[in-house]
């Protein structure tokens, strides 16, 4: 028994669930439900179609390479049986599922972090600009409190050639 | 689901190019087709200098629907036509090739012959 991948959304398609299209050149589409059949009938794109995984890896929303994913693979040579392999698989299978996970949670975390900053930055400056709309401009500088500390930019000054002296 | 009036490709090199169904043979009054089950047919359109005539009345057996096929282990399956292939009343092939994928319940059904010549069986 083997456990497909839905063409349009990647999502794994379990036995008894979702249809299969046959093309008349003999390619195999496997949908995992009626809503992504019914995507692929309406001819979209999974690449434009915002929750397809594939969607979420072109546009570096998913972890797209890591080496977790190299345990789930298609394998067109059957394994000989063996009671142990398939204890300690089964075992592995709990932690490495574990462990992608973590690693993809860790992955959405980052990439949300620069958001976070950027959202700061625009705030302290809207009310660096707007703050006269909240407190008159005469208020404000009766009390200096209420005013946002400065914040300090550095800015690298290019210095005067005048004032060294001529290198002989 | 074929039913008589129904257009049907074909899908073999018998001569025929397209079919209409006449009549779904199996019971008295039977309405819908599906796959592996044999039709009578008329000729629609045929190639040229083939044995096979336009509105000459054969026998052919469904290989492909648009309907989807239900299997008994949960797989629901689905072609891009209705195609048939023409047969004589022994249940061979006229033709000598087989064109497209093919449903794997013609082997049960007898139609070996047929789904030895197809290209692809799913």
């Amino acid at each position: 028994m083997r456990l497909e991948k839905c063409w349009f959304c990647s999502s794994t398609v379990y036995p008894g669930h979702g249809i299969q299209f046959v093309r008349n050149d003999a390619k195999i589409f496997r949908f995992c439900r009626s809503k992504c059949h019914k995507n692929f009938k309406m001819k979209r794109n999974p690449r434009k179609v915002k929750w397809t995984k594939a969607y979420r890896r072109l546009h570096g929303k998913d972890m797209t390479q890591d080496s977790t994913f190299e345990f789930e693979r298609k394998r067109n040579r059957p394994e000989r049986y063996d009671r142990n392999l398939a204890e300690n698989t089964l075992k592995a299978i709990k932690k490495i599922d574990k462990i992608r996970s973590d690693r993809a949670s860790d992955h959405i975390k980052n990439r949300l972090k620069t958001g976070k900053v950027q959202r700061q930055k625009e705030a302290r400056k809207q009310l660096e600009q707007g703050i006269h709309l909240v407190k008159a401009p005469l208020a404000l500088a009766q009390d200096s409190s209420l005013c946002l500390p400065k914040i300090k930019v550095n800015v690298s000054q290019a210095q005067t050639e005048e004032n060294q002296p001529m290198e002989e | 689901m074929i039913q008589p009036q129904t257009h049907l490709n074909v899908a073999d090199n018998s001569g025929a190019r397209e079919l209409m169904c006449i009549r779904v043979i199996g019971a008295s009054n039977r309405r819908y087709a599906h796959i592996g089950d044999v039709i009578v047919a008329v000729i629609k359109e045929a190639v040229p200098n083939t044995p096979l005539e336009r509105s000459e009345v054969i026998r052919a057996v469904i290989v492909r629907t648009r309907k989807e096929l239900k299997r008994d282990n949960g797989m629901i399956i689905r072609y891009d036509d209705n195609a048939a292939v023409v047969i004589d009343q022994e249940g061979n092939p006229k033709g000598t090739r087989i064109f497209g994928a093919i449903a794997r319940e013609l082997r049960q059904l007898n139609f070996t012959k047929i789904v030895s010549l197809a290209p692809e069986v799913l």
